[in-house]
């Protein structure tokens, strides 16, 4: 796992529901997700109710972080917090669990990323103690 | 109105009240429904409707529509906020027929008025600022780029079927008055391919752009209109919406939109097929959104977009005259006021007022709408309207 220390925006968490577990476990670098107990499925982002079956029977679980790349773009225009990241390369990843995360992919020419490749989790550092999911290809 | 004993309330589920709860919105909507859900033993599956109220928390001013039925001096009996974005005109006809044919009112006013490259005051807030603004996703041309990448995966994408569609609307633009100054200079293909690529695959020249705008839309009865002395009509003869289609999985095909689940639903009233359709009105933030409504609406087969772009004349006089006025990509788009865009432009046609673009025989029109650009999918709602002489 690689540590990439880059100054970016911290965003405010726990806004609308509460995202605490997701920013608590990136800090020891594992991704948890949501997870709908009823139906056995991870859903993402992460929602007030199970969008499975509509009820709050939900929890926080570790995911893999191994996945294929499902769409990909790149950012080539500016925008807050993205100074001096362009060309900035976009992907939704599909985790092996069956759920999808937006994620930028590092440590490859953003001409070289396509669909289907296989990626794995890495971290990006916001800020001295907030880290982020990142993607590289395996 | 009659009274009728037609519709009940069958479940109810109310949240504890709160001061200060630190929660939000979305979380004390979520406790409501799981309540309403329990309480019921319905599954959500069974909900095919929602209606949801304005909140303080979330909009910047939820009492929009009654401020401004106060600046007008108007005092409707029936007031409808639409939250879908470009699917608030075509969406707001249907609404509005409903409540006519309801006794509610009689004759309505579907006003779409917005004015963000003035003033930005909306806040998408969500999830966004958490897991979507960090990556970079930060407006509708990554999201997009995401989806035509997973398009042309699957399909391919001719680069320059959609160049045509730029092109082609650029051109319907120049005989539009209302089109944005800037936009009123012809385009062509060589332009469309050096027009920058922001994110890949989408070009500049695939976008709209954000202006300032309104229209306006009489609904009543045509009893009504008739003793109003309006002789211009056109009747909405189907409709269908899709929000958030297959919103309860966490991996569906991208490809698949909204459109291509109420197509058939509007097919089917109005009694029409693709073939009949004399001019086709699209939505058109993008210009692969609008390849992609030829596929879902049967003009072409699914993945054949760039093939029937390229060998169908989409101009005024061709075989499927496509977005007569410009469209937003080439008359600006006017904030969320947008779709009313489409929709005008089919109703001037079909009142024969197209001046300079009129489209002969104007039996008929498709118009769509779209609302919203949601997390790693398509679009949030589609909206589709068939107008009929």
């Amino acid at each position: 796992m690689i540590d990439r220390a880059v100054a970016r925006p911290v965003p405010k968490t726990s806004t609308y529901v509460d995202t605490a577990p997701f920013w608590e476990a990136a800090k020891r670098g594992k991704l948890v997700l949501q997870f709908c107990k009823d139906t056995n499925q991870f859903q993402h982002y992460p929602r007030p109710v199970s969008i499975f079956t509509g009820s709050r029977n939900l929890e926080w679980r570790e995911v893999s972080g191994t996945g294929v790349i499902y769409a990909c773009t790149v950012i080539r225009v500016p925008g807050p917090g993205l100074e001096g990241r362009l060309p900035l390369s976009v992907a939704t990843v599909e985790l092996d669990e069956g759920v999808r995360i937006l994620g930028n992919i590092v440590d490859t020419d953003p001409d070289r990323v396509s669909i289907g490749q296989r990626v794995e989790v890495t971290w990006d550092r916001l800020s001295e103690d907030v880290r982020y999911p990142a993607f590289r290809i395996l | 109105m009659a009274k009728k004993r037609d519709i009940v309330i069958a479940g109810y589920s109310e949240t504890p009240v709160e001061f200060k709860s630190g929660r939000s919105a979305y979380d004390f909507g979520g406790e409501a429904l799981a309540k309403l859900l329990q309480s019921t033993g319905i599954p959500k599956s069974e909900i095919d409707g929602m209606a949801v109220a304005a909140p303080l928390s979330e909009c910047p001013n939820p009492f929009f529509p009654m401020y401004m039925a106060e600046a007008l001096g108007l005092s409707p009996k029936w007031l409808n906020y639409s939250g879908t974005g470009g699917c608030s005109a075509t969406g707001g006809i249907a609404r509005a027929a409903s409540a006519i044919r309801d006794g509610l009112c009689e004759t309505v006013v579907v006003l779409c008025a917005d004015a963000p490259s003035t003033a930005w005051r909306a806040n998408y807030g969500a999830y966004r600022g958490e897991f979507q603004e960090p990556v970079g996703v930060q407006g509708p041309p990554a999201s997009f780029g995401l989806l035509m990448s997973r398009y042309h995966h699957q399909y391919g994408i001719k680069s320059e079927a959609l160049g045509k569609i730029a092109v082609t609307q650029r051109e319907h633009a120049l005989h539009n008055e209302n089109a944005l100054a800037k936009f009123k200079t012809p385009l062509t293909m060589e332009d469309y391919f050096n027009s920058r690529v922001i994110a890949d695959p989408l070009r500049l020249l695939d976008c709209v752009m954000f202006c300032d705008g309104a229209n306006a839309f009489l609904v009543t009865s045509e009893k009504r209109a008739r003793a109003l002395g309006l002789r211009k009509m056109v009747f909405p003869t189907a409709y269908a919406e899709i929000t958030n289609l297959h919103g309860d999985r966490s991996c569906p095909d991208i490809t698949e939109t909204g459109f291509s689940a109420i197509a058939p639903l509007i097919y089917k009233q109005s009694g029409l097929s693709a073939r009949d359709i004399r001019m086709f009105q699209p939505y058109d933030d993008f210009t692969i959104a609008v390849m992609m409504q030829f596929e879902d609406f049967g003009f072409c087969e699914r993945g054949q977009g760039s093939d029937f772009t390229l060998a169908t004349d989409l101009s005024r006089t061709g075989t499927l005259p496509l977005n007569t006025g410009g469209g937003q990509i080439s008359a600006g788009q006017p904030g969320l006021a947008s779709g009313g865009l489409n929709l005008a432009e089919a109703v001037r046609q079909m009142f024969g007022e197209g001046g300079g673009r009129q489209v002969k025989d104007p039996k008929n029109a498709l118009v769509t709408g779209i609302g919203v650009i949601p997390f790693a999918r398509n679009w949030g709602t589609s909206a589709a309207l068939i107008l009929e002489a």
